[in-house]
């Protein structure tokens, strides 16, 4: 890991905390870790702390612990930018990913432009074909005995699904998940390569779209009017940049670790076996308490946030497995209660830049969890393994080694 | 029962549809519309758990003009 920069002046000394999402206790790669779990005793401490190293490439940011700060802050898009240049240093200049790193109000056009096309109903629409495409990969592997889910089932299934909304061939798959693998989890220079990879590979699809239309959101893209002009090919390209980094592994992710909660909790399993209607509300706990993406935000001017003074250039980490366990909002945390009501946490953000892709997400989840209990029998982690678990930007979980009965 | 939905507040989560989709209608976009909605009397609890699934606060119950 680079150098870490200074604790800027405008840091009160003791708001200073030693404090990673890389390195932290229990967010370090490790065997059978809990790194969302590691978060919880945050709400022993302070709100607000700053943590001088905690990012990838060695910046301090804020750390905003409790639910209600983080809405504070995440519905304040014009004071808290999303615009990061999350791809400047990779390729040497800003190529912002759209809608998510356009602030309000230039957001709202891209963002209107795109919403219907992952909106509930429209979502409804792809079930079938997202369900077959489940079920399948399952019925490869239910006679075996045993798995390895990531591999074999949850990034498949989610990449799969990816493939098809953009409509690319499904024979990319392994291609594409390189990249990905790269980008979340590789060292700052694989980051950099796979990212120029990734812009070079949406430029062409853009140019082929431009000349060759089909039906599909690349194809709806380039022909697309914002703010009364056409699309240009950069903003294009912020768009195709967005749905990999947002749509590809965070999803797998997810499965990941419900199936690990799954494995690791027979009785839960049986009753979700037997209530399959209970699903949905078990996903959306299994979302509280395991989410994998931390929002981060770039103070576009000064400002003071209860009393901290915060200077433009700051950054502010929202991390959605903190505030999904803060007991002001959320009665008893720390438990889990697979039928919670009342369930409003923050796996998909809160404010103008919630997660465009969640209510694909959702389903794919849901979907996931259906079709694997329909067809798996009891299920648990193979004696003897412990999935690899990690904490960083993005949250994930791997090798996770499962067998069942077969007979 | 009333919920008084504070439209700007709405990011389309569409939480309060998943609870109930024919009193929390959504537009195209998938936000919900702008009006107030009057509860019926039988879906006062459909109503409550939708209001209360708003990750962004952007529904307020009224009962009895009250908040």
């Amino acid at each position: 890991m680079p150098n870490p920069a200074p604790v800027p002046d405008h840091v009160p000394p003791d708001l200073v905390r030693d404090f990673s999402y890389f390195t932290g206790p229990g967010m370090c790669p490790m065997r059978g870790g809990d790194p969302q779990g590691a978060l919880a005793d945050l709400h022993d401490g302070p709100p607000v702390f700053y943590a001088p190293n905690n990012t990838y490439d060695g910046y301090g940011t804020w750390v905003f612990v409790r639910a209600e700060d983080q809405r504070r802050v995440l519905q304040d898009a014009e004071t808290f930018s999303s615009h990061r240049r999350i791809f400047e240093k990779a390729l040497g200049y800003d190529l912002p990913t759209i809608p998510l790193e356009i602030d309000p109000p230039e957001h709202g056009a891209y963002r209107s432009l795109l919403n219907p096309l992952l909106s509930p109903k429209r979502v409804m629409a792809m079930e079938a074909a997202n369900r077959a495409r489940a079920a399948e990969l399952i019925d490869g592997l239910a006679a075996k005995g045993h798995c390895e889910v990531m591999t074999d089932f949850a990034f498949p299934f989610a990449v799969g699904v990816f493939l098809e909304f953009l409509g690319l061939p499904q024979s990319r798959r392994e291609e594409f998940l390189g990249w990905a693998d790269k980008q979340f989890h590789g060292t700052p220079e694989e980051r950099g390569e796979a990212i120029r990879t990734v812009i070079a590979f949406m430029e062409e699809l853009v140019a082929l779209r431009r000349r060759e239309p089909a039906e599909d959101f690349m194809t709806f893209v380039v022909e697309a009017r914002v703010g009364g002009r056409a699309m240009t090919d950069k903003e294009a390209v912020g768009m195709g940049a967005l749905l990999f980094v947002a749509g590809l592994d965070t999803v797998a992710a997810a499965i990941g670790f419900d199936f690990r909660y799954l494995a690791e909790n027979a009785d839960a399993q049986d009753r979700l076996r037997a209530d399959p209607g209970g699903i949905v509300l078990a996903v959306e706990e299994l979302l509280r308490m395991f989410p994998t993406v931390l929002m981060t935000r770039i103070a576009a001017c000064d400002t003071e946030f209860d009393g901290i003074a915060i200077k433009a250039g700051d950054r502010i980490s929202c991390p959605s497995m903190v505030a999904n366990r803060d007991p002001a909002e959320f009665p008893d945390p720390n438990r889990i209660d697979l039928a919670r009501e009342n369930n409003r946490h923050v796996a998909f953000a809160y404010g103008p830049h919630r997660c465009l892709g969640s209510h694909l997400a959702r389903r794919e989840l849901v979907i996931a969890m259906e079709e694997w209990l329909k067809r798996i029998p009891a299920f648990r982690i193979t004696p003897g393994t412990a999935p690899l678990t990690y904490g960083g930007h993005v949250f994930g979980i791997e090798d996770l080694r499962l067998d069942w009965e077969v007979g | 029962m009333r919920i008084r939905v504070i439209r700007d507040k709405c990011q389309g989560h569409a939480r309060c549809w998943a609870q109930s989709p024919a009193l929390f209608e959504l537009d195209d976009e998938g936000y919900i519309l702008p009006a107030d909605i009057v509860v019926p009397v039988e879906q006062e609890r459909a109503a409550w758990l939708g209001a209360k699934s708003c990750p962004e606060r952007a529904l307020v119950i009224e009962q009895d003009g009250k908040e």
